[in-house]
């Protein structure tokens, strides 16, 4: 007697899946559990920390941020090897706004964002024309040879960096502005990925010629694409920056580019929101391993060949299908 | 003083070919951009460095026996890694690249940094040629350099095992219907890469030290020099090498050292807004194998 | 599903088992030193060491008297990995924070590694009040930071080697050479970081401008370099005397090699990090003899009879540890910033940390590395005498493989002597 495993929608998803589901509270809660638990709990959390949990939320939210960019760029088929590279240049660029001109960080941060999202968008832009492996080696070497380019010239205060920006008014704005900033892109960038839009994204990614075929400039999407994510990137930049009232060559450095992968991956590339709970897993992960120093990174790696070979889909989608299904053996005829 | 240079400059464009090499040709054959290249060069290094010092054989047994290690663990990397996300290239990419890091940060950990990790030189003389010193190290560097080419050359245009090699770069899936076992001339090509990376740890080491920062240092030079030349081509590695190393050794000399780190930045962008292939890329814009 | 959990409990495991907590019962509640450097270096690495040493002596003896209770040292090291290379600094900083917020130690020993790291963190310092006694960072920069806000940074001390009184012992010893062989071409070759760059212009400034010395070329090295060959064709073809190299990365060995294979007829004479310790002869096969070197504090990977304290410090972390000091800077500073804490302590009679600092800026200790004192940039003072202030040493490979003192002249053991093809000029 052999037996199958069998998976079934949970009842709850059924009912739950028609106007009527306003009817029951249960459905309701089913349907919008899952948005408003991060919701509530990125909004509640920053005030259950201690301060020192609280720069770790910061860089959760950070890597989160950079995470979901990373992934954007992947599911437009452009897999980056270097969101340091977005994430330095908007630390570079709200640094140099606020060290030689002075500008308040409520300017210097959006103007960030936005110059530093096209100056990479330009850099990157000759790759994009080429398929596969090209744009992860040039995204790879060019945040680790800009390094090389800073010291070398000294431009920009050299190996010493601009020390001395403004920080932001207060510890609470910082923390609920990248909250903010974090919701707001892990629901908009979802919301965009199921437009019309989106779907040109992702049709890339599956087959470019067939869209092509379809007379659309894959090009001008793709760029889209790269200014948008490179965008995210170098807000994060920015917004450190004025939370360190630090920028130097270290905001190139490979950890930028590793994390957001690892938790990517971890959490389950091709979903904004796996990215997402990868770096709330990953970040705080590492900060309690910090005991073992150097030994975390080795587990980076190894997670990263784990999960790629064995867990592909990652923590998200396991949940995601927990949720929604149920798994039982069935006997086989 | 130019042809002391120029000597020095031949040298370093030999050390560019040997570190790119290796990378390249199983990026050439399979497809694999293994990320992990770096890591196994530093990996050999360290088994030698082991072998050497804490089990006291000679270092001709000892270079031996790390190159034919890295060879294994390059052979075992894709029987147990990559065959699973063969043709997926993130996966690949993101495996290769875990691999490397855990390899390299292992050893950081480990304590493996300082000057004492390095490998005795071959023969310690050095001659004086065109103005100037240089040892026989470095001389038979370029020796070996050059060696290799000729020997990768005959290799792949005249033995069986290399025809199949370049016939699954060419077409995998007729290679397959002519009966190459595609999967084991992939596993070949990506320990092949890994005893290369192997072997010029074996003779570039000696000149230095052997660290895991160098590990990240060789795959950038590798990706480098590939993205120039254009990837997969052997051609391309050589012409890409030589452009690097002279360019870079000439700054040194005439403008001064600390642009040198630079040069090659500036190769690759320009290289990449001229031909964004490569100098010698194959690889039409869409036709690309991935 | 099961496999799943299962790998994810595997991973769970084997992470968890590497964390261990280390809660150690005393009977007076222990007073904290923290230790956050780059442990994976070797000047963190014997610095974190000598720390130990020191901790252990002064345990041994009943502990450190507050406010009449006798109380145990107890020291917590973090790995905050600033020294290597690509490691952000706001990295570095989280580490200080952490352990600042989860040990709350009473001061810091050793501390940053790279002086970028420390100029950042002396805020973080500032901003919990801890004591901070630095022994490895130098950039002169954090001295300037505290005079331009002596009561925000007033926490943070230096007991090693800064730049500036490196500065000094170069010109001393290239006076020392003009002196001795009339030598006055000088070829300049650096890192390019902060504090070596800072090292090589006020060197330029102070002395060589001032003495007459013709600077035939100045080069300055990214970190990471691994071939040296144009600078020293360069030097060979300007006819310079001396080299004077400022290297604290592993990769400047090759520089000594290069040097030795290219045979360049100049003295090498300045500071390489791996020359430094003993170990250095098997490392480099017999083959720099004739290189003279600084170690930055004496007792750190070198001792000398005048001052017999070094020579007792330097045997017994031999006996401790098995292997001799290797670390030309860090562990003798580290050592002694340990007792000059315990002192401050006992002096101030409480933990309170404004209370400290007040006994620390009036140190004088005679130890390891001759009588030290703190500036007004809290700074320790050295000198050329080692009753009088603190004392570096240079030191010259002989053709043998010992290691003999040359400068300054209180401790000398010896005279300089030229490599095989330089003549002296007079």
């Amino acid at each position: 007697m052999k037996k199958r495993r069998e998976r079934i929608d949970r009842g709850i998803k059924v009912r739950a899946g028609d106007v009527f589901a306003l009817c029951s509270w249960r459905e309701v809660l089913y349907l919008a559990g899952p948005k408003l638990l991060p919701i509530i709990g990125c909004l509640i959390l920053p005030l259950l920390l201690n301060a020192y949990w609280q720069k770790v939320f910061l860089s959760v939210a950070v890597f989160a941020l950079l995470a979901i960019s990373w992934d954007l760029l992947a599911q437009t088929g452009m897999i980056s090897l270097g969101q340091a590279l977005f994430y330095g240049m908007g630390a570079y660029v709200s640094g140099i706004l606020n060290h030689y001109w002075g500008l308040h960080p409520f300017i210097t941060i959006p103007v960030a964002a936005i110059l530093g999202g096209i100056i990479c968008t330009l850099l990157l832009l000759p790759v994009l024309r080429l398929r596969g492996i090209y744009f992860s080696m040039v995204t790879l070497i060019i945040p680790l040879m800009l390094v090389r380019l800073i010291e070398a010239t000294r431009i920009f205060g050299g190996t010493e960096g601009l020390s001395g920006m403004t920080p932001l008014p207060s510890k609470w704005l910082e923390l609920y502005l990248i909250v903010l900033v974090l919701l707001c892109a892990l629901f908009g960038f979802r919301r965009m990925l199921s437009s019309d839009f989106g779907l040109v994204l992702k049709g890339i990614n599956d087959n470019d010629r067939s869209v092509m075929n379809a007379g659309i400039n894959i090009y001008l999407f793709k760029t889209q694409a790269l200014f948008i994510a490179s965008a995210i990137g170098a807000f994060t930049g920015a917004f450190m920056t004025h939370v360190y009232m630090f920028v130097g060559m270290p905001v190139f450095a490979l950890d930028y580019s590793i994390l957001p992968i690892a938790a990517a991956i971890v959490g389950g590339p091709g979903s904004l929101a796996g990215a997402t709970l990868g770096a709330f897993i990953l970040v705080p992960l590492s900060e309690i391993l910090r005991g073992i120093g150097g030994l975390r990174i080795v587990f980076y790696g190894l997670f990263l060949v784990v999960f790629i070979v064995a867990l592909p889909e990652g923590i998200f989608h396991y949940i995601q299908r927990k949720y929604h299904r149920f798994e039982r053996w069935v006997e086989v005829d | 003083m130019f042809l002391g240079t120029v000597v020095y400059a031949v040298i370093n464009s030999v050390i560019l070919m040997l570190m790119a090499i290796g990378f390249n040709l199983t990026f050439g054959i399979s497809g694999v951009a293994n990320f992990a290249h770096g890591a196994l060069y530093i990996l050999s290094a360290y088994v030698s460095w082991m072998l050497l010092n804490m089990l006291g054989l000679p270092f001709f047994i000892s270079a031996l026996f790390s190159i034919l290690i890295t060879t294994l663990v390059g052979a075992l990397m894709y029987r147990f890694v990559l065959i699973r996300v063969r043709g997926q290239v993130l996966s690949e990419v993101i495996a290769t690249f875990g691999i490397g890091l855990a390899i390299l940060e292992l050893f950081r950990y480990l304590g493996f940094v300082g000057f004492e990790y390095t490998l005795p030189v071959f023969i310690d003389t050095s001659f004086f040629v065109a103005g100037v010193y240089v040892d026989m190290q470095r001389i038979l560097i370029v020796v070996l350099g050059a060696v290799l080419v000729f020997g990768l050359w005959l290799f792949t245009h005249h033995t069986s095992l290399g025809l199949a090699f370049r016939g699954i770069a060419q077409d995998e899936r007729t290679a397959l219907t002519l009966g190459i076992d595609t999967d084991w001339i992939a596993t070949l090509s990506v320990s092949l890469g890994a005893g290369l990376a192997a072997l010029a740890a074996t003779i570039i080491i000696p000149l230095g030290s052997i660290s895991p920062g160098e590990g990240y240092d060789v795959l950038i030079k590798a990706l480098a020099v590939c993205i120039i030349g254009g990837l997969g081509s052997t051609g391309g590695v050589i012409v890409a090498s030589f452009i690097i190393g002279f360019a870079e050794r000439f700054t040194d000399s005439y403008i001064s050292s600390h642009w040198t780190m630079i040069v090659s930045l500036a190769a690759i962008l320009i290289v990449l807004t001229m031909k964004p292939s490569g100098l010698f890329g194959k690889q039409k814009e869409l036709e690309e194998r991935i | 599903m099961n496999r799943f959990v299962v790998l994810l409990s595997i991973m769970a495991v084997t992470i968890f088992s590497f964390v261990t907590p280390g809660t150690n019962s005393y009977a007076a509640e222990p007073i904290i030193i923290a230790v956050p450097t780059s442990l994976g270096f070797l000047e963190g690495k014997e610095s974190h060491r000598a720390v130990q040493m020191a901790v252990t002596e002064i345990n041994a003896k009943g502990g450190v008297t507050v406010g009449g209770v006798k109380r145990p040292f107890k020291v917590a090291a973090i790995d905050i990995r600033d020294a290597a290379r690509g490691v952000p600094v706001t990295e570095a900083l989280l580490g200080l924070e952490k352990i600042i917020l989860e040990k709350k130690p009473a001061a810091i020993v050793v501390g940053p590694f790279r002086s970028e790291a420390l100029m950042a963190g002396m805020d973080i310092i500032a901003k919990y009040k801890v004591p901070m006694l630095g022994t490895i960072a130098m950039s002169p920069g954090s001295e300037k930071k505290l005079k331009g806000d002596p009561e925000k940074y007033k926490y943070v001390f230096r007991t090693c080697l800064n730049a500036v009184h490196l500065v000094k012992y170069l010109a001393g010893t290239m006076a020392l050479i003009n002196k001795e062989f009339g030598f006055n071409k000088v070829y300049v070759m650096h890192q390019d970081v902060a504090w070596a760059r800072a090292t090589a212009g006020f060197v330029k400034k102070v002395y060589f401008d001032k003495a007459g010395w013709e600077i035939v070329g100045l080069e300055a090295y990214p970190t990471g370099t691994s071939d040296f060959s144009s600078g020293l064709m360069k030097a060979r073809a300007k006819g310079a005397q001396v080299i004077m190299p400022i290297f604290d990365m592993p990769q400047s060995g090759i520089l000594v090699k290069q040097w030795k294979t290219m045979r360049v007829p100049a003295i090498m004479t300045g500071f390489i990090s791996p020359l430094a310790g003993s170990g250095a002869w098997k490392i480099f096969d017999k083959k720099i003899g004739g290189a003279i070197n600084n170690i930055f504090e004496l007792g750190s990977a070198i001792d000398s009879a005048k001052v017999p304290q070094s020579k007792i410090f330097y045997d017994k972390y031999k006996r401790t540890y098995g292997k001799a000091l290797q670390a030309g800077h860090g562990p003798a500073p580290s050592y002694e910033s340990v007792y000059i804490l315990a002192e401050a302590i006992e002096r101030a009679g409480s933990l309170d940390p404004d209370a400290i600092v007040a006994e620390l800026e009036k140190t004088d200790r005679n130890g390891v590395m001759g009588r030290v004192r703190y500036d007004e940039g809290h700074q320790a003072i050295f000198g050329f005498d080692p009753k009088e202030t603190a004392v570096s040493t240079v030191f010259q490979w002989t053709k043998t493989g010992k290691r003999v003192i040359v400068f300054p002249a209180s401790i000398a053991e010896g005279k300089i002597e030229l490599p095989p093809g330089l003549k002296s000029l007079k």
